[in-house]
């Protein structure tokens, strides 16, 4: 197994140089696309062998024929499997909120010009496959795979790989797309401290009941924006829609959110600590601020609160791009 | 069976139910295709399996595995069937039945989509056995027909999660089969065959043809001879005469009073011939038979390739029985005589009578022989005795008892070719003649559609040899005295009844005449060049297109050569399927463009326009701009202007063309 993948690796290495990273919109060539048969085409390769044998021993006509058809149509398949990824155009590659250690969403944007399906597609980044797919002809489809990311900070979009075993599921062709993106990974939301008291808060601290509580206010669908852990899995299990959990936070009073009231834990510990917290304040709904050192934002809420906070726990003596 | 535990994964896509349906009607035609020598048990269990499984699949279970307890009952009940028929069936039946075994097993232990594949490779095995096993040209459709369904089947195993309808992966799978058949067809023609086998088929029990060494006339009442071919003939020039159309079988010497016998074979030197007169060259497509005689024209010159030898009665054997149709070229001489004496042996062996049988006929023969001058008017005397004597050609004659001859002679006077045949020989020889009985056929239909000669069952025939001195032996046809058209015309044109009598008038008939003998002439191409396209006319066809046959790298060359022009050929048919081919010029040049740039990864984005685009990319590589500004500007012109001037698109269309994009 590790043999295995270790040659992967080397082979995807090999065709990271050999095609250099890619630009969007990306138009699938030739080139770049490889193929193999799959487990059940080396078994119908080697049907087709023992069936030329037995044609050959008995010198039986018929059963030439039936052996040379069965080649020719696999190889068929082959091209088939290949002209099924080739001049497919990827338009757009987003990404969600990326959280250090939690899947995240990759979404891309695919066309497919041709007058004919595309069937039997896969997209996988990384370890995670995703379900297959067809594209309709003409037509242009969003598709989504997850990623881990390991580390908080500015980080490159992992290599994605989107295959087919159209038309038969003899052969597998796949194509490896590498993106200059990068995407910036916000710090695990992880520590368990109860979140700091507001001065307005201190006076009335009995009056608002627990913070953070919130109520379930039912589904919405995805945006890429979501966190995964929200998401309607049981749901989408069934074969459902890809959709949220929403909630309504009670609104509650602001918070300072501050990097130095985390004095006894390391760098790291702390920044998690914060990205739990503005986790949780944007949930709750009420306006918070956060202070790093050298840095301070001030008092809001939204997505676009949220999205600051995160970003700039993310690159946190980080040298800027 | 441990990895099947494991459970599928989740991104396995679920096996659609018209997928499932698909398998299971390509494997229950498969079967249907092998009937005929499966055990009897194989269609019905087949059947059985695969309507549990439909029920199955139909309730969203196509990838479960029956309980332990239903699965444990099927393999114990598919093993005891097996163990018992096994000793009962020929290789390939026992094989093919175990097959069928095996996959109805299976069908109730499928669990992950790629048992589904496991099925398709099965019924793919089950084709080649019924393949291996008939040939018949009416059969061709029927197994192209299963072959679809497989590659249909495969190719909603292929489609993923997408349910798509059975007759678009019809449709689909059939245009792969298209594009499959030229290539296919030149491997079957190039890719090199073999002499002979690795290890050869075990004989099955098939008597298929009407030769038989044993004759017994006495004890037929309704000679039936079915209608089928038993051989066919090719001449090189002209065919002979049908009086002339002896098609020499098994020669029987030994007779009991009741039943005419091959008899010991004894190895003696055949009386050398001389043959006079032109040679008759002649290819002939035998049909298997139990017995390895080949069948000739009469007299034929010892063949110069040793596939057959020749025994002292003038037979052709080959060295071993076979189970499928053979073919062999042959010279024949319509006239031959032999100067030497027989061996004091074979004229004991050929004038050997049992003794106390057949009295009256014994009697008879002193006789004629004591009025006949010699020889040869003894035998003028007997042929006159069964053209006066009252006798009748006919198909149903009565039952002889033992003596049969005296039977036949005196009361019945009755009978077909074998009676008569055996009559005379008996006489010749209680006149110390030495003779003996021929089977074989005689006559033949000449199909003038494919040029060849078909002989029939039903132009089975007996007739007698009688040696004399100064000429060896002489063919001598008792049945041609008594019913001269019998030599002339098909037996049962001749007497017209029965289901085969009725088959020889319609193939009189001027226009169904015409489509038998075309159904035939095909049949007849069919068995000659494609089923019997072997090792040696293989050899044949290479040479005539100026290959060597022996030199394997100019047929490797050949066969490379075929190939990259089938994979150019496909190439280009999937390219044009595959790209989209807008009428409008202008656009197919914008299109080509865009596919040029593409592939220095600088594509239009949908929501670019064409300025805009030329901009980015002038601003990405400045190199290309004093190229690509002026074309985006022309193409906005003749799009968005007034009225385009067709000479501009075709000139922005050639300008598109010789674009030559420098990469970095």
């Amino acid at each position: 197994m590790a043999l295995r993948s270790s040659i992967r690796e080397r082979i995807a290495r090999w065709a990271r140089k050999r095609q250099g990273s890619d630009a969007l919109p990306l138009i699938l060539a030739s080139r770049r696309i490889y193929i193999l048969p799959t487990r059940a085409g080396i078994g119908f390769g080697v049907l087709a062998l023992v069936m030329l044998l037995a044609g050959l021993n008995y010198a039986n006509s018929l059963a030439l024929l039936l052996t040379f058809l069965l080649v020719a149509t696999m190889l068929v398949g082959m091209h088939d499997c290949h002209a099924t990824l080739r001049s497919l155009r990827v338009l757009e590659v987003r990404t969600g909120e990326c959280f250090a250690g939690a899947p995240a969403a990759l979404q891309l944007q695919l066309e497919n010009d041709a007058p004919v399906a595309r069937l039997a597609l896969q997209l996988a980044c990384g370890e995670d496959e995703a379900p297959a797919f067809a594209l309709a002809p003409a037509s242009q489809l969003a598709v989504h795979c997850h990623f881990t990311p390991t580390r908080r900070g500015r980080e490159r979009l992992p290599r994605v790989q989107l295959s087919t075993s159209a038309p038969l599921g003899l052969f597998r062709a796949w194509t490896w797309i590498y993106l200059e993106s990068e995407v910036v990974v916000y710090p695990q939301p992880e520590g368990k401290r109860p979140l700091p008291h507001s001065a307005a808060l201190r006076i009335g601290l009995d009056q608002s009941g627990s913070s953070g509580e919130e109520e379930w206010a039912g589904l919405r669908p995805y945006q890429p924006a979501d966190g995964l852990r929200r998401v309607a899995w049981k749901l989408v299990a069934r074969g459902g829609p890809f959709l949220v959990s929403h909630y309504q936070g009670a609104s509650g009073p602001s918070r300072q959110l501050d990097f130095d009231a985390l004095a006894d834990l390391d760098t790291e510990a702390r920044l998690s600590q914060l990205s739990a917290w503005v986790l949780e304040c944007d949930q709750s709904g009420a306006p918070y601020g956060l202070r790093l050192p050298g840095l301070e934002i001030p008092l809001g809420g939204g997505a676009a609160q949220r999205r600051a906070t995160l970003q700039a726990l993310a690159l946190f003596g980080i040298a800027p791009a | 069976m441990n990895s099947a535990r494991k459970p599928a994964a989740l991104s396995e896509p679920e096996v659609t139910q018209t997928t499932v349906l698909l398998a299971l009607v390509s494997l229950l035609a498969a079967t249907s295709l092998n009937v005929h020598h499966l055990a009897l048990w194989c269609l019905p269990l087949a059947l059985l399996g695969s309507a549990w499984r439909a029920w199955m699949s139909r309730r969203g279970r196509a990838r479960r595995a029956a309980s332990k307890t239903l699965r444990i009952t099927v393999t114990l009940v598919l093993i005891a069937l097996v163990v018992l028929n096994l000793r009962s069936l020929s290789g390939l039946a026992s094989g093919a039945s175990l097959l069928v075994a095996m996959i109805t097993a299976k069908l109730f232990e499928i669990r992950r989509r790629r048992d589904w594949y496991f099925i398709c490779g099965a019924t793919l095995f089950l084709l080649l056995a019924a393949c291996l096993d008939a040939q018949q040209l009416w059969r061709l459709p029927l197994y192209a027909i299963n072959f679809w369904l497989i590659a249909a089947t495969l190719h909603g195993l292929g489609a993923g999660n997408e349910p798509l309808s059975a007759a678009r992966l019809m449709r689909s799978a059939g245009r792969k089969l298209l594009l499959a058949v030229p290539l296919a067809l030149l491997l079957f023609l190039i890719f090199p065959r073999l002499p002979g086998a690795f290890w050869s088929l075990p004989q099955t029990e098939q008597a298929t043809t009407g030769l038989s060494d044993e004759m017994t006339p006495g004890g037929i009442s309704d000679l039936s001879e079915s209608d089928a071919t038993a051989l066919r003939v090719r001449f090189e020039g002209s065919p002979p005469p049908p009086q002339l159309r002896y098609w020499r079988g098994p020669v029987l010497h030994d007779f009991d009073g009741y039943t005419w016998r091959r008899g010991v074979g004894v190895n003696l030197p055949a009386p050398a011939l001389t043959y006079r007169g032109q040679g008759i060259h002649y290819e002939v497509t035998l049909e298997p038979n139990k017995y390895r005689t080949l069948v000739a024209l009469e007299r034929v010159r010892p063949p110069q390739v040793q596939f057959a030898v020749m025994s002292s009665d003038y037979q052709l054997f080959r060295p071993h029985p076979e189970n499928s149709a053979i073919s062999y070229t042959l010279e024949s001489f319509t006239d031959a005589y032999s100067a030497e004496a027989l061996s004091p042996l074979a004229r004991r062996i050929d004038t050997a009578l049992p003794p106390k049988r057949n009295p009256r006929s014994l009697a008879l023969a002193q006789r004629l022989r004591a009025t006949a001058s010699d020889d040869r008017a003894y035998i003028d005397a007997v042929l006159n005795l069964f053209r006066t004597g009252g006798f009748s050609y006919t198909l149903t004659p009565p039952l002889l008892d033992l003596d049969s001859v005296d039977s036949f002679l005196f009361d019945t006077h009755q009978g077909f070719c074998g009676h008569y045949a055996s009559a005379f020989v008996m006489l010749m020889r209680a006149a110390g003649i030495p003779s003996r009985v021929v089977t074989g056929y005689q006559g033949g239909d000449w199909n003038s559609i494919g040029h060849y000669l078909t002989v029939r069952q039903s132009h089975a025939h007996a007739w007698g040899e009688v040696w004399l001195d100064g000429q060896g032996w002489v063919r001598v046809d008792p049945t041609g005295v008594v019913a001269p058209q019998r030599l002339t015309r098909d037996l049962y044109e001749l007497l017209g009844f029965g289901a085969q009598g009725a088959a020889a008038r319609l193939r009189s008939a001027p226009w169904i005449g015409h489509l038998v003998q075309s159904w035939e002439a095909m049949n007849a191409w069919w068995q000659d060049d494609v089923i019997g396209f072997n090792f040696i006319k293989q050899s044949s066809f290479l040479s005539s297109l100026g290959l060597h046959p022996e030199d394997w790298r100019s047929v490797a060359l050949m066969l490379g050569a075929g190939s990259a022009l089938w994979f150019a050929w496909l190439a280009w048919t999937l390219r044009a399927h595959w790209s989209v081919r807008p009428r409008d010029p202008l656009a197919r040049s914008w299109l080509l463009l865009g596919r040029k740039l593409g592939r220095l990864g600088l594509a239009r984005a949908p929501h670019e326009g064409p300025i805009a685009w030329g901009e980015r990319i002038a601003g990405k590589r400045p190199d290309l701009a004093p190229q690509m500004r002026p074309l985006v500007r022309r193409y906005a012109a003749l799009r968005y202007g007034p009225d385009a001037d067709p000479l501009e698109v075709k000139a922005f269309g050639r300008a598109v063309q010789a674009l030559r994009l420098a990469r970095v």
